[in-house]
């Protein structure tokens, strides 16, 4: 139970930066977040929602991060970044 | 040097040990992984044998100056044996990750057969050691499992050089030459090795904080597009 935990937080993260990435371009196109973060269409839409729940992303149809959204994924950032100063691997 | 100044240097020691658990808990607080939680309870038992070590010093009673000298010993190996089994199981994958009570069972096991070898094989034989003695092993103990950190991080940074990453195994390399000057000092009662050992201790707590900073609080906050 835990490890499904663990993979959804990778993949939400993924998802997060992919959007953050493609946050420039006037129209997030999903297709494009399905081919950068390998998840199949259906499951992109869970998560998608899953994230708009949390606060991270609006739009599940062109989602762009929201304050707390761009908030997590640079803290996230910067502890990934810690972690490989530190020399441990994620 | 005198109590005064160890005791002043042991606190210096505790303080920013105990300000790195508040850096090292976050790859835990954001991964929810709980093989990380080895990083910041290594360094806060750290914290704990120094300030266990400045009131052995603080104060006079022989026998429980002797018993706080014990807890220090089993505390400050506790530490870098949970470092050890950390970065340990930070190397295997998904499936052989060890978790927490994983971490510190062996730890713990790691620490009784030590213990265990002292009591067993150092003379007197089947007798408890004296605190000298047992000194001498445990800091032979915490020397190698730092070499083995040292060695773990140095990997990690050649694997994939980049100048960030090489701070990392220097400091642990000074934890590691720290221990070797408190042996020295235990064998021989150098001065210069015990003010050393110190010394290093002390500069190796500020590389880590180093590290803390410049990933954790340096970075700038980069332009972003916040949709509201």
């Amino acid at each position: 139970m835990k490890r499904l935990r663990r993979d959804r937080l990778k993949i939400y993260m993924d998802i997060l930066l992919i959007i953050r990435s493609e946050s420039r371009k006037e129209k997030i196109i999903l297709t494009r977040i399905q081919q950068k973060s390998n998840v199949p269409f259906d499951r992109l839409k869970t998560y998608l929602s899953e994230l708009k729940d949390l606060g991270f992303i609006q739009d599940e149809a062109s989602p762009k991060l929201t304050e707390k959204g761009f908030q997590y994924v640079t803290e996230f950032e910067k502890v990934l970044d810690f972690m490989k100063r530190m020399g441990l691997t994620y | 040097m005198n109590n005064l100044g160890l005791i002043i240097i042991e606190i210096l020691s505790a303080a920013l040990a105990l300000i790195l658990v508040r850096f090292m808990i976050k790859p835990y607080r954001m991964t929810g992984e709980n093989r990380y939680l080895g990083l910041p309870l290594g360094f806060a038992f750290l914290a704990v044998s120094y300030i266990l070590m400045g009131a052995s010093l603080s104060f006079v009673d022989p026998s429980f100056v002797e018993k706080l000298k014990w807890l220090q010993l089993f505390t400050g190996a506790y530490a870098f044996v949970f470092l050890a089994v950390t970065y340990y199981s930070s190397a295997k994958t998904h499936e052989q990750r060890e978790h927490l009570l994983m971490q510190a069972f062996l730890s713990l096991m790691f620490l009784v057969l030590l213990f265990l070898f002292i009591v067993l094989f150092a003379p007197p034989v089947l007798a408890l050691p004296s605190y000298k003695e047992a000194d001498e092993y445990f800091r032979l103990s915490n020397m190698i499992l730092s070499i083995y950190i040292t060695r773990y991080t140095l990997r990690s940074h050649a694997l994939k050089p980049e100048p960030k990453t090489i701070l990392a195994p220097l400091g642990y390399a000074l934890l590691a030459f720290s221990q070797y000057s408190f042996l020295i000092w235990s064998l021989d009662s150098s001065f210069s090795a015990f003010v050393g050992a110190h010394l290093i201790r002390v500069v190796s707590m500020l590389v880590f904080l180093l590290v803390s900073y410049r990933a954790i609080i340096a970075p700038q906050n980069v332009a972003h597009e916040i949709v509201v």
